[in-house]
């Protein structure tokens, strides 16, 4: 293979390609908040932007195609598709947003307590870090599905659980930059007490991340909660919680695409929006410490 | 020596701890196992009586104090068996092993794939026009996002049933492998992409590339032999953690390509209760993870001879 | 009224690739796909690749999956053939006593098992009394004579006595069942553990390996002679063997038929059923017994008062629901007691309880509970609440939970606020909805060849004789004594009337309301010649299938 042209690559370039990238984002960011915006208002609000009732059902009106009167087809029971996908947002918001909120409670205690202790807890605290890591998201839902059965509940409990020792080790990371960082020695050199150190220094600096986190991670959640759904193992239908519907429709593929497509894109564009809504905060808290 | 020791003995603690997680997460199921066990058997729904219940409790040892069998599972961890399925009958060591290398294979050519198509985009894309450049982090974002099973089940449609490139059914063959390998690999390569480029992207900016550079190396040359070589580190470790996500989407794959392997047996077991099955799955996949880490550290080493111990 | 659907816009969006022309298997004429091979004469060798559903946890048990495996490598004493005529099978002649309660059975002389053991009188007594023994319990078997059995004697090497406590007029037709094939007593005796993975009967074909999670090898069995009397042909199958697959997802099970890569499959999709009604050779078989009905819970909650049990039959137009459900593919059962299919069924039952919301607003008017402003009725500031539970995934189907979403919308029309509750497999198996304060409603069918299924689901439910199979707990002695009758009169046309009042006590009590019916479906490639579905549960039959040669080259 042919060397491609150089580039011209100096050290001074660094700060401008940021920004240049940020440039680059915004038309993305913008569309990005817009998607976002309109599914928090679909699961706050939904009957403001659903043109049917979602349970409304219309044997006459089975697997039709997406047409003017239905933008994105009806299914098997004659629903309206774009109603279900606004109505579950609701439904997949609240899951995505519990666990991830879960997950976060649990990486905040085990990730803060770890980067704070003493080496030996510490040890303990990551070995039991490491074991939850043992355990694939997917699996570790399973295992709790079938214990105290499908709903709600138990996918947040899953994936609030499953998600957790990630977050807690880049938390725990954090919390150790922190800690051992020049100002919280200078603190300690001043005179103030280790608690008030911790509370007005470190917890601050180590939940910066945190916003990201979130964001992130309830894009997350509702791809795992969802692929519990499509085994069969989530939320039941006639509930038009995006990962139920993909499951119902993945029996008419053949037929019906858009019953598989639709609410699929759903939850691909909602995760992508707040993948480059997460970074976009990301990069400007990073601007910020600089 | 002594590192390796702790190293092991970490390990083994962390399998002790997964094997107590699992043992008592499944003994609080609700319901009764002994009726399970015989409805199953039937196809039947409904209340059995004590004498029915009365075998099976004593075949399996449901009536022994709840100490007791958790001291007979470790017991039985310990030398290697995982005990009798409820459903199947047999023990779970062979159920397992009967299993595990389609699965294996799965996850090693995604993982293997996965790889192919990060450092291709990283290598290609990464600080070159403005077009590649947003094609290449487009593609890494957009496949990053793409829940597992609906992208099988859009490659199994399009281009096993109606382009008919690939076999319908996975099956064990190489050509079979091919799309449930990739609906792991896809999301995974944009994942590691991600990470790479920023890393890249940093490398290229290092004082030995600008020097190298001097000296008359090539561009391909400075990005293959230079600066890739730093970049994959966080990769790599994160290839270790992305071996639980490999494992969490075979099970997807598997079921959506009908494919025969580990997955298949962990959702019929997990929707039948049956704990030594789903028991066992666990503790082989935390034993893989805990096994893949070390190596992972091993590898670290390898291609970062900055850190020796 | 429906577009055509292309998966263009899928195609597009996965690659940009244009659409290839879909499938190949077209035959010239619409009509009929086998056209060009009837007629063929049977030809030997090949392998069936066989792409079926749902995969047991062993190969012999008391689960309708186990019967569809047994049929391969185990032969039964008798066979039904339809109308409820039973015909020869390992038996060639049987008599029973005048007080109905000893049976003797002749048996084929020189059967042997496929491990050489010889299948005689002493063999069928081992079965009986391994099937029946509370540590081998085959619990599908015990539903059925476990309550009549009473011993079993070998007269001599081809003569088998079976003696009952009770008359019992379906035994015959329960013999029938893949559940009661004949096992040799060599392989029996080393325990369940080997049976459940490798058993051996004297069928046409034997178990070679079973791969778990993948598919059965059955390869076929050289010296078989023990066909049915209702079987194309006697002696070793045509085929060399049966890849048994297991294709739980229904895309890939109709999509492998369509590639080639099976050569039959079982439970076609019914989105996919007019497509392989064009390119294949298809088949449908309606599964007697009960059919998939709501059992109401008669002794807790608002269907304690027939009433509102009756208003429930009207509220929803079923019919409709379902058909539109399952694409038009599987029947519509109106009757709540017996599937159309079973011999005995009463046709004059068949529209119970039709499309009425007016009636169904009168009754519960009527039963004192009341519209209010919400839409749901009350009652003594009780809402008119009802939990429906079904089970979810492969045992109900995607379709059957449509059917039932259609209803749930229906009902609350009329102000009933219904519920459903899909429950997992192993919340179903674990008895978690056994009791009458698990539901209102449950979903559930029982596949059987005779009316006699009826004393199995209605028998009461009493303390001491506990009858967990009456799901809507409904303890009528009337009903239990008619069926009891039934079961023990061998004179055709008085059992029919018996049946049919039990049937009507059934349907005007509302105990049960009728849903749809149980189905196997098989699509095969027109070369594939000669597969059936045999009557008792629907198993297919590969037997006499033989692969014919393309445009006579023979």
């Amino acid at each position: 293979m042919s060397a491609a042209p150089i580039t011209p690559v100096g050290p001074a370039t660094t700060r401008v390609d940021v920004s240049g990238a940020l440039r680059g984002v915004r038309p993305g960011l913008a569309l990005a908040f817009a998607i976002v915006g309109f599914f928090v208002v679909s699961a706050l609000l939904p009957a403001l932007l659903a043109p049917y009732d979602p349970f409304d059902v219309n044997l006459r009106d089975a697997l039709q195609a997406p047409t003017l009167a239905h933008p994105l087809g009806t299914d098997q029971s004659g629903r309206d598709v774009l109603s279900r996908v606004i109505y579950g947002a609701r439904e997949s918001l609240y899951i995505g947003l519990a666990a991830t909120a879960l997950s976060l409670t649990i990486a905040l205690v085990l990730g803060v307590a770890a980067g704070l202790s003493g080496k030996f807890t510490d040890g303990v605290i990551n070995r039991f870090i490491e074991v939850l890591f043992a355990f694939p998201v997917l699996l570790l839902a399973l295992l709790f599905v079938t214990v105290f059965g499908a709903g709600t509940t138990t996918l947040i409990v899953a994936v609030g659980v499953g998600t957790a020792p990630g977050y807690a080790r880049m938390i725990r990371g954090q919390v150790l930059a922190v800690k051992n960082s020049g100002y919280v020695e200078a603190a300690g050199a001043l005179g103030h007490s280790y608690p008030r150190i911790v509370r007005r220094h470190i917890l601050p600096n180590a939940m910066r991340p945190l916003v990201v986190l979130l964001t992130l991670g309830v894009g997350q959640a509702i791809v795992w909660a969802s692929g519990l759904a499509f085994l069969g193992l989530g939320v039941a239908p006639p509930s038009p919680e995006w990962g139920a519907q993909l499951d119902a429709g993945r029996t008419y593929i053949t037929q019906a695409w858009w019953l598989e497509v639709m609410p699929g894109l759903a939850i691909v564009w909602f995760a992508l929006a707040l993948t480059a809504i997460g970074r976009w905060i990301q990069q400007r808290l990073e601007g910020g410490q600089r | 020596m002594k590192s390796v020791a702790l190293k092991i003995l970490g390990a083994l603690v962390v399998l002790w701890a997964a094997a107590t997680f699992t043992f008592f997460v499944q003994a609080a199921l609700p319901g009764d196992r002994a009726t399970l066990l015989l409805n199953q058997d039937s196809g039947q729904i409904k209340k059995r009586t004590a004498a029915e219940l009365a075998p099976i409790n004593e075949e399996f040892g449901f009536d022994k104090p709840l100490v007791q069998q958790y001291a007979d599972y470790l017991g039985g961890l310990a030398t290697g068996d995982l005990g009798i399925s409820y459903q199947k009958k047999a023990p779970v060591t062979e159920i397992i092993g009967e299993q595990i290398l389609p699965t294996v294979w799965l996850t090693l050519a995604a993982l293997v794939a996965a790889w192919v198509i990060a450092l291709l985009l990283t290598l290609f894309t990464t600080r070159r026009s403005r077009v590649v450049k947003t094609l290449g982090s487009g593609f890494e974002t957009l496949s990053a996002a793409l829940p597992h099973y609906w992208l099988g089940v859009i490659l199994l449609v399009v281009f096993a049933i109606q382009l008919s490139i690939f076999p319908v059914e996975g099956g064990t063959s190489l050509y079979g492998l091919i799309l449930p390998a990739l609906t792991l690999a896809i999301p995974l390569a944009g994942f590691l992409g991600q990470v790479t480029r920023d890393e890249f992207e940093n490398v290229l900016d290092e004082p030995f590339i600008t020097s190298a550079r001097a000296r008359g190396m090539g561009d391909f040359e400075v990005r293959w032999r230079h600066a890739l070589r730093h970049a994959v580190l966080p990769a790599i470790t994160l290839s270790g953690w992305a071996l639980g996500a490999l494992f969490s989407g075979a099970v997807i794959a598997e079921i959506v390509f009908a494919r025969q392997g580990i997955g298949q047996i962990l959702v019929t077991a997990a929707n039948a209760r049956d704990v030594p099955v789903v028991a066992g799955i666990v503790m082989v996949v935390a034993f893989v993870y805990v096994i893949a880490n070390l190596l992972v550290d091993l590898a670290y080493r390898i291609v970062d001879p900055r850190i020796q111990t | 009224m429906r577009t055509p659907k292309t998966l263009l816009p899928l195609a597009l969006l996965a690659a940009g690739l244009t659409l290839a022309a879909c499938g190949g298997n077209d035959s010239a004429s619409g009509g009929d796909p086998g056209a060009a091979f009837a007629g063929a004469t049977p030809v030997k060798g090949g392998t069936i690749s066989y792409g079926h559903e749902q995969e047991p946890p062993c190969l012999i048990g008391g689960w309708v999956q186990q019967a569809y495996i047994e049929r391969q490598f185990a032969d039964s004493l008798v066979s039904q053939v339809k109308e409820g005529e039973i015909v020869p099978w390992l038996a060639t002649k049987w008599k029973v006593s005048d007080d109905q309660k000893t049976w003797t059975f002749t048996l084929k002389p020189g059967v042997k098992f496929t491990d050489g053991t010889p299948l005689n009188a002493a063999a069928v007594k081992t079965n009986f009394e391994t099937w029946l023994n509370p540590k081998s319990l085959n619990p599908t078997v015990d539903a059925y004579i476990g309550e009549y059995y009473k011993s079993s004697k070998a007269l001599n090497d081809t003569t088998f006595e079976l003696t009952l406590t009770k008359p019992y007029a379906p035994l015959l037709s329960a013999l029938s069942q893949g559940y009661f094939g004949i096992l040799s007593p060599k392989q029996l005796a080393k325990g369940p553990q080997v049976n459940c993975e490798q058993p051996v009967g004297s069928g046409p074909f034997i178990v070679k390996k079973w791969n778990r999670g993948k598919n059965i090898e059955f390869v076929k069995n050289p010296n078989y002679n023990s066909a049915p009397a209702n079987a194309k042909h006697q002696g070793p199958a045509y085929v060399d063997g049966i890849t048994w697959k297991f294709l739980g997802d229904q895309t890939v099970r109709y999509g492998s038929l369509t590639s080639g890569e099976s050569n039959v499959i079982y439970n076609v999709p019914t989105v996919n059923w007019k497509d392989a009604k064009q390119k294949f050779e298809v088949q449908q078989y309606i599964t007697p017994g009960r059919p998939v009905t709501f059992s109401l819970n008669t002794v807790k909650g608002p269907f304690t008062d027939k009433l509102v049990r009756q208003a429930f039959g009207y509220a929803a137009d079923r019919k409709a629901a379902v058909e539109s459900a399952f694409n038009d593919v599987i029947p519509y059962n109106g009757n709540g007691a017996l599937s159309q299919s079973t011999p005995d069924y009463d046709k004059g039952l068949a529209d119970a309880y039709p499309y009425d919301p007016e009636k169904a607003a009168q009754l519960l008017d009527q039963a004192g509970w009341k519209e209010n402003g919400d839409g749901v009725r009350e009652k003594d500031g009780k809402k008119l609440t009802v939990n429906l539970v079904y089970p979810a995934g492969a045992v109900f189907s995607a379709e059957g939970a449509t059917a039932l979403q259609n209803i749930q919308e229906q009902l609350k029309q009329v102000g009933f606020d219904a519920k459903l509750t899909a429950a997992t497999q192993s919340e179903v198996f674990s008895g978690k909805y056994s009791t009458p304060d698990s539901y209102d409603a449950i979903t559930w069918y029982w596949t059987s060849p005779t009316a006699g299924v009826l004393y199995i689901v209605w028998r009461q439910n009493l303390k001491d004789r506990p009858n967990g199979n009456n799901s809507s707990f409904y303890n009528n002695p009337t009903l239990e004594n008619t069926i009891e009758k039934a079961n023990s009169t061998l004179d055709p046309a008085e059992q029919k009337a018996l049946y049919a009042k039990a049937q009507k006590i059934i349907v005007d009590e509302a105990a049960a309301i009728g849903l749809y019916t149980q189905t196997t479906s098989l699509a095969s490639e027109p070369k594939l010649r000669d597969v059936w579905i045999e009557n008792s549960q629907g198993e297919p039959v590969f037997h006499d299938a033989f692969f014919a040669k393309e445009g006579g080259d023979s």
